[in-house]
Parts: C-alpha cells; sequence; structure tokens
C-alpha cells in the first residue's frame, strides 16, 4: 500500500511542476509589467535606463524558460524568491498568513458541520415533514445567496446593531465568527441535502436493518452504523468543495479586512508581485493535491473493504 | 446491431417540442430583460443629481437613490444587463469553446488528448474562483477583462463533460461503422457524438449559470468588474456598504436582485435536472 | 412461548396480513413457508417491532405472557438480542460492512449484558468456536474477508451469543449453495439441541421443511392456509395452496440431487426489502 501511495504522491509532484510551469507561462504572457507598478510606487519621473536596470536586476530580460529555470532552482532550496512589493521573502510572509487562512477554513468548515449534520439527520429522519422543508428552502436560498452580501448583512447586524462582535480585522477569536458564519452558512446549503439523501440511503441498508434487530440503541444505530456510511459521499464532497472553500476565503477575507492569504494575493496580483503570485499557486495547488491525498487515505478508514485504490 | 436504433437515440436525445418550449423560457426571459432593459428603466441610470443623494424609496424613486442621486431601481434594472447578460455571454462562449475542443480532443484521441487531458486537470486543480481573481486581476479591471477570466476558467468543466461522452461514443459500433463508411470525422461529431453530450451539457450550463452570476457579482464586489459609473450589482454593493445606516436599500437591493436571479436560475437547473433524469430513466 | 393473535399488518391502502393466528411452542422448530409477497416476512419483522415506518401492525403478541406490542420501546429492544434472536437471508447485509465482526459482536454484549471487557472477547470467540469459525481470525477479520457461508454462520453466533429463547430466522439459506445452507440449516439444528431454544423459520422451499421443522405453517396472501406437524402436512396437504406449493419444488425426497442457483440472489434482494 505504502508503495502505492508513494507513486501517486510522486505523480502528483510531477503533476503540480507541470502547473507551476503553465501558470509561470501564463503569468508572463498577460500584459502589464511589474516593473512599472513598482517603480510608480515611488512617485517619481522614471527614466527608461530606471526600467532596464530594474528588469535586469529582477532577471524579466532572460528568456522564459531560463527564468522559470532559475525559480525552480531556487524552489530546490526551499527560496521562493523574494517580493517585489516588501522585498521580504515569499515564504516568511506565506508562513505568516497562512495561520489565518488556516483557522478561518477550519471555523468555516466547524460552522457548516454544526448546521447541516443536524438539520441533514433531522430531515432525513423526519422525511417530507417540516423539518425537510425547512431544510430544502434552506438549502435553495442557501445557495443562491452572494457570501459577500449575507457577509455584508451579518457585520450590519451583529456588528453595527448589536454591538456583539467586532466587524473587521482580525487576530482574535470574536474576529473569526463573522467570517466563518458567512462561509459556513453558503456552504452547508450544498450538505444539508447531501447529507439527508445519503442518511437516506444508508438507512435503506440491510446492515441498518440488521443492527436494529440486534435492539442495539437507535442513536448507536444511527451514528455508527448509518452516519459511518454516508461519511463517504460526505468526505468526497469535502474534497471536492476544499478549492471553492478557499476560493470563498479569498471574498471573505477582503470582506472582514482578515489578515490572511486571500487578501495578500489580491493585493500581490494588483502590484504585478510575480514571485509571490507564483508562489501562491503553488502553495495552493499543493495544499490541494495533499488534501485529496489525506481524503483518499481516509477512504480506507470509513471503508476497509475498498483497499487502496492505485490509480 | 447498434446502428438500427440510431433514429430512436436521435429522437431521444433532442427533447421534444413542448419540451423546447418551457426548457427556453426562462433564458428568453432573461433575454429580453436584458435586450429591453433600456426601456425599462423608469429614468435614466446614470443620471447624477446631487441634491437627492441617499434618498429613501418614495413614489419619485421607487428604490430610493445611490450616493450620487442616481435612481436605483433604474441602476438595478440596467444592472441586468450587465451581471446577468455578461454572465449568459460567458456561458454561450464557455460551451462553445468546452465542447468543441472536448469533442474533438476525445474524437481524435491520441497524443493530443493525453496533452489536453492534462491541460484540463491542472485548470481543474487551481480553484476556479482563485484562478478568476488572478486572472482578471492581472489583465486589469473591466467588463471585457473579466468576461476573458471567467471565459478561461469556465470552459473545463463542459471540455471534460464533452470528452468523457466523445471517448464513450468512440468505442460504440456506430461511429466505427460511420468511420467505415467514410462519413467525415467533422461530420460524425456533429451528427452522432454531440446530440449524446447535449443533455448532460445543458443541465450543468443551466446550474452553473447562478454559480457564474455569483462570481461576477464578487469579483466584481471586490474591485475587478467594471468601472464606475457602470451598474453592476456587485460593485453597487460594494459603493453602497459605506452608507448602510444612512440609506440601508443601498445594500438591500442590489443584494436582494442578485439573490432571487440566481435562486430562479437554480431552479431552473433543477427542473432541468430532474427532466433529464426522468428521461433517461423512463427509456433506459 | 410465543403467541401470535390475529396479527394484522398493513399499509397505507392494503391490509397484506390479515389476522394470523400462530404459537411459537418452547424448543420447537417451527416453519413459516409461503411464495414471496405472502407476508411472512413481515410477521417476522413485526415481532420484533421492526416494520418500516409506512406499515401499521394490529393484534397482540404475547412473549412468555407478557403483551410486547405494549412494551415501551427500550424494553423491547432489550427483548431483542436478548430473548429474540434473527438471522436474516442477505449475508452480505448481517454485518455491517467497516466495522469488524468482533466489534459487532461486542456492541451486542456491551448494549445488553453488564460483562467487561475481557469476559465479552471470550463470550464472543466461544460463541465463534461453537460454529466451527476460526474465532479469532474471524473476531478480528471484516465482513468482506469471509465467504457466503462462514457470514452466515457469523451471523448465527451473533444471534445465539445471549442464548435467546427464540430465533427468528428469515430465509436464512436462500442467499447460498445448497452445500452451504444444509451446513448452516444443522447449525441452527445443533444449536437448538444444545440451547433448548425454539426457531421461527421463514422459508419459501419446501424442500429443507421435512428434515428440519417440527411443525410447519403455510402462508397465502396474508393468512395461514394450513399448519401442523410438518411430516403430516406435506405427505397430505389439506389444503390447495399447499399442494400447489408442493407441486412447485423440484424434488422432496430428502436424498435427491438439488439443483444450485434456484434461487437466484436478485430474488434474495428483492425479498429484504420488506426490512428496510
Amino acid at each position: 500500500m505504502w508503495r502505492s501511495f508513494g507513486k501517486k504522491l510522486l505523480g502528483l509532484l510531477v503533476f503540480v511542476l507541470f502547473l507551476s510551469f503553465i501558470s509561470f507561462c501564463l503569468l508572463k504572457l498577460v500584459p502589464g509589467d511589474p516593473v512599472r507598478s513598482m517603480l510608480r510606487v515611488d512617485d517619481v519621473a522614471v527614466s527608461r535606463e530606471d526600467i532596464a536596470d530594474l528588469r535586469n536586476e529582477l532577471g524579466l530580460d532572460r528568456p522564459l524558460l531560463v527564468q522559470y529555470g532559475a525559480w525552480l532552482g531556487k524552489l530546490l532550496r526551499l527560496d521562493f524568491g523574494v517580493s517585489y512589493m516588501t522585498y521580504r521573502p515569499v515564504l516568511g510572509e506565506f508562513a505568516e498568513k497562512l495561520p489565518f487562512t488556516l483557522l478561518l477554513t477550519g471555523g468555516s468548515l466547524l460552522v457548516m458541520l454544526v448546521i447541516s449534520v443536524p438539520l441533514g439527520a433531522l430531515s432525513a429522519v423526519y422525511r417530507n415533514r417540516w423539518v425537510d422543508r425547512f431544510s430544502r428552502v434552506f438549502s435553495l436560498i442557501g445557495s443562491s445567496l452572494p457570501s459577500f452580501w449575507l457577509g455584508l448583512l451579518l457585520i450590519q447586524l451583529l456588528s453595527v446593531k448589536l454591538h456583539l462582535l467586532p466587524p473587521m480585522g482580525g487576530g482574535s477569536l470574536a474576529h473569526l465568527v463573522l467570517p466563518s458564519l458567512t462561509l459556513g452558512v453558503a456552504m452547508s446549503a450544498i450538505y444539508v441535502r447531501l447529507i439527508r439523501s445519503s442518511l437516506l440511503e444508508s438507512g435503506g441498508q440491510d446492515f441498518v436493518a440488521s443492527a436494529k434487530a440486534r435492539g442495539l440503541h437507535p442513536a448507536r444505530v444511527f451514528w455508527f452504523h448509518t452516519f459511518r456510511h454516508s461519511l463517504v459521499p460526505l468526505v468526497t464532497l469535502l474534497s471536492e468543495s476544499l478549492g471553492s472553500l478557499l476560493g470563498g476565503t479569498l471574498v471573505v477575507e477582503i470582506l472582514f479586512a482578515y489578515p490572511g492569504l486571500g487578501k495578500w494575493i489580491v493585493d500581490a496580483i494588483v502590484a504585478r508581485d510575480y514571485p509571490v503570485i507564483q508562489g501562491y499557486i503553488l502553495f495552493i495547488s499543493l495544499c490541494i493535491v495533499v488534501l485529496n491525498l489525506l481524503v483518499e487515505l481516509s477512504y480506507r478508514w470509513i471503508h476497509p473493504q475498498l483497499g487502496w485504490k492505485g490509480r | 446491431m447498434r446502428t438500427a436504433a440510431l433514429p430512436n437515440l436521435k429522437k431521444r436525445m433532442y427533447p421534444r417540442m413542448h419540451q423546447w418550449i418551457w426548457m427556453t423560457t426562462l433564458p428568453l426571459l432573461l433575454l429580453a430583460a436584458i435586450v429591453l432593459a433600456p426601456l425599462l428603466t423608469p429614468q435614466d441610470p446614470y443620471l447624477i443629481t446631487v441634491g437627492d443623494r441617499l434618498l429613501a424609496p418614495s413614489e419619485a424613486h421607487l428604490l430610493g437613490t445611490d450616493h450620487l442621486g442616481r435612481d436605483l431601481l433604474s441602476r438595478i434594472i440596467a444592472g441586468i444587463r450587465t451581471t446577468v447578460g455578461t454572465s449568459l455571454l460567458i456561458l454561450a462562449c464557455s460551451l462553445l469553446i468546452g465542447v468543441t475542443t472536448g469533442l474533438l480532443s476525445g474524437f481524435i484521441g491520441g497524443l493530443w488528448d493525453r496533452l489536453f487531458q492534462r491541460i484540463i486537470d491542472a485548470f481543474m486543480t487551481l480553484p476556479d474562483y482563485i484562478f478568476a481573481v488572478i486572472l482578471s486581476g492581472l489583465l486589469g479591471p473591466g467588463l471585457s477583462n473579466l468576461l476573458f477570466a471567467v471565459i478561461a476558467v469556465k470552459w473545463v468543466g463542459y471540455a471534460r463533460l464533452a470528452r468523457s461522452v466523445a471517448l464513450q461514443e468512440k468505442e460504440q459500433d456506430y461511429t466505427a461503422l460511420a468511420v467505415l463508411a467514410g462519413v467525415p470525422k467533422f461530420r460524425i461529431v456533429l451528427r452522432h457524438i454531440l446530440p449524446h453530450c447535449l443533455g448532460n451539457v445543458l443541465v450543468l450550463a443551466a446550474l452553473d449559470l447562478g454559480k457564474i452570476i455569483l462570481m461576477i457579482a464578487s469579483l466584481s464586489y471586490i474591485g475587478l468588474g467594471p468601472q464606475p459609473p457602470a451598474a453592476e450589482w456587485g460593485s453597487m454593493l460594494n459603493e453602497g456598504q459605506v452608507y448602510f445606516t444612512a440609506a440601508p436599500h443601498l445594500m438591500l437591493a442590489p443584494g436582494a436582485a442578485l439573490m432571487l436571479t440566481v435562486l430562479a436560475a437554480n431552479l431552473f437547473g433543477d427542473k432541468l435536472r430532474d427532466r433529464f433524469d426522468v428521461k433517461t430513466r423512463e427509456e433506459a | 412461548m410465543l403467541d401470535i393473535k390475529s396479527l394484522t399488518i398493513a399499509s397505507r391502502n392494503r391490509q397484506i396480513v390479515r389476522g394470523i393466528d400462530l404459537s411459537v411452542r418452547p424448543g420447537e422448530w417451527l416453519a413459516l413457508a409461503g411464495e414471496s409477497g405472502s407476508g411472512k416476512s413481515l410477521t417476522a419483522a413485526a415481532i420484533g417491532g421492526l416494520l418500516p415506518g409506512s406499515l401499521i401492525a394490529g393484534g397482540t403478541l404475547i412473549w412468555r405472557g407478557c403483551e410486547v406490542s405494549k412494551l415501551p420501546p427500550a424494553k423491547r429492544r432489550r427483548l431483542l438480542g436478548r430473548e429474540i434472536g434473527y438471522i436474516f437471508q442477505n449475508v452480505q447485509g448481517a454485518f455491517t460492512p467497516f466495522l469488524k465482526i468482533g466489534k459487532q459482536m461486542d456492541e451486542v454484549l456491551y448494549t445488553h449484558t453488564e460483562l467487561n471487557r475481557s469476559e465479552r472477547i471470550a463470550a464472543c470467540l466461544e460463541a465463534l468456536a461453537d460454529l466451527n469459525l476460526p474465532a479469532q481470525k474471524v473476531y478480528s477479520g471484516y465482513p468482506h474477508q469471509l465467504s457466503g457461508g462462514q457470514l452466515q454462520r457469523a451471523a448465527i453466533a451473533m444471534a445465539l451469543i445471549l442464548k435467546p429463547g427464540l430465533l427468528i430466522a428469515d430465509e436464512p439459506t436462500t442467499a447460498l449453495d445448497s452445500l452451504s445452507a444444509h451446513k448452516v440449516l444443522r447449525y441452527i439444528n445443533a444449536a437448538q439441541e444444545k440451547h433448548g431454544m425454539s426457531v421461527l423459520w421463514i422459508t419459501h422451499d419446501l424442500r429443507h421443511v421435512r428434515k428440519y421443522a417440527d411443525r410447519v405453517a403455510i402462508m397465502h396472501l396474508g393468512e395461514i392456509v394450513e399448519q401442523g406437524n410438518a411430516a403430516d402436512v406435506l405427505t397430505h396437504p389439506g389444503h390447495a395452496y399447499t399442494r400447489r406449493l408442493l407441486a412447485a419444488v423440484p424434488a422432496l425426497s430428502p436424498g435427491a440431487v438439488e439443483r444450485p442457483g434456484d434461487n437466484p440472489p436478485e430474488a434474495a434482494a428483492a425479498r429484504m426489502e420488506v426490512w428496510k
């Protein structure tokens, strides 16, 4: 098993490199010039020589492949380059921002689970009753709700009107509540229906009937047999929506002026901070690839009979 | 053996007439709103009247006015054209590009197809929203750059779907027969393979419309969309959020318009999916 | 020991079981036979209170002098597993696929007894060994690692682990090939002799009935048309339906060659629908 795991990991690493190459080329293809935006910051007259000098200094005048090779070479030494904006190492800045975004991601996952597991379970148990109808409406509205609008409304209600929570910024647990709530509510819209339908499917399995016939407590049957069986589609959807969750953190971080990766990267894009953008794309794709791998590993625990599926 | 079933297959894959009618209701309504938007606005959505700043809803301004004294209702109606119109355009372009490349790649196969598969994988790995932000940010703000960025993100899903259908259908006997009979490849793709993926692709597209609208609105919200004074729901929300306490309608109205439109699109997509699923189940 | 009096089971628009009376006496093996859809499986489910929510049961069930249908749910659950054991036709469905068999047997003991952990393990291993299974291996294995026959024996071991007074076997052999089927029935027989329990055996196949059952009740369209001593009913069927059922059986003599695959798995799956 570990051999096929290693093989898979290797394949994914090659894939991430390929992705980084594509993004590298893409970055160079789009119009815009980091040198100009860097020099514009100083707000003094810029001569042609200045531009040429800076371009030479940053190595931007060399052929594309040479630039990529240089970037890769540094990468091997875990050197992601230096941000054009702050002149600080990209890796250090990333390490500084990552915990914020991870906290936000974790928080919104928590909110999502707290909302959707009970609601999905209730609407599976009381199918076609009012709970079920409520959850249907909830998920329909939730999936149509622009998350940033929800965030704006929450700010107005909970922090401006009721003064319960800080509206902006980050750093404390209280700062985490509103952004997590915003993202979690929007996410739970899909999960409620998924949990409901997969619980209904699991509840109809023969082994659930057998477990009941053994006189086990209904709660035990539900959590250890029915719900556990429903984890497979749940985990699959989780792995699929991790990407959109990370994307979602981007808007929400800007909305709440939350000092995470999202704000960092948008600032970098506007300033054409290539090393930051390139590093960010690499980080994100690595994160997603690794998380997907973990999800696949978790299938082994959920469904021992499946074994390791080497592709 | 399979060729005998061809006439039936065709009938099954193209929806019947009355289904066409209701399936096209929502798109037609949206199109009508987009075309007629300038006629429907009660006032000029771009007319600045500084004296009428931040007016609450009244008879003269049904939804009130914004921070520059522009009529909010007119701006929301004008926003249908920017927000929904752009989304539909994006959807159409993504469909065209995705389905064409996907079908061709799947049908031609070989080295090109393997490379294509890798490219699709690469696109799929990066979250679409993040990708769109990076692209449109690098291209610079503006409606056409936004359009381009979202298309660049969205075509992949259709390409993947079309490619998988093409790969499936290529294995079928009737395709082989058509090739043997000397039918041009382009014609085979168009007449035999395209109809097979049309149903799935249309359902995917209908379910995607809401997502695209939300994506455009949130990109404009963070300032990557059309620039002022253009009326776009997301950027209207961005402008209006500062004045929430004084003029809550500035934030409520565009948000509600956005939500209702996406809701309508999602309901339509759900219905379409159910209909297609039922059809395949009945005739399978 | 179990008396069923005018049991009815109805769905919203149809009465499926129309008032049957049936008694299971201590230590006897009673076969309840009938074709698919006759309501025999629902009867078995109704005894444990395991009918799906869409079906309503009426009538009275008396277990050792106590009216089961009036018990509160918790007491009724205690009855299941402790005093009434179930085994099902779908051997794959007997165990939850992602839990080790030992864990699931342990769960039953944990729920119904006050034994400590090592006592529970010992009891599980003993119950498995009783059915000639490699106890340690089965205990720490997943259901998918066993063969169909082994699984059904493990299911019997689990049903019998608390030495219930009644074992309800809902077509336990239908999904098995005939060699395994014989084995399973012999194990049930041996367990019955050892513990002296009663067996209520639901079957649609009269072939094994004469060999294993003491009494037989024939069910047709939700009613019991005939019941009595197994040998008598099978040799001198009194009801026209019993005769038809007997005629449908390929070979009745005990030594006759049986055809494997008489009961295709799809039929088995369809039968299990009742339990959902």
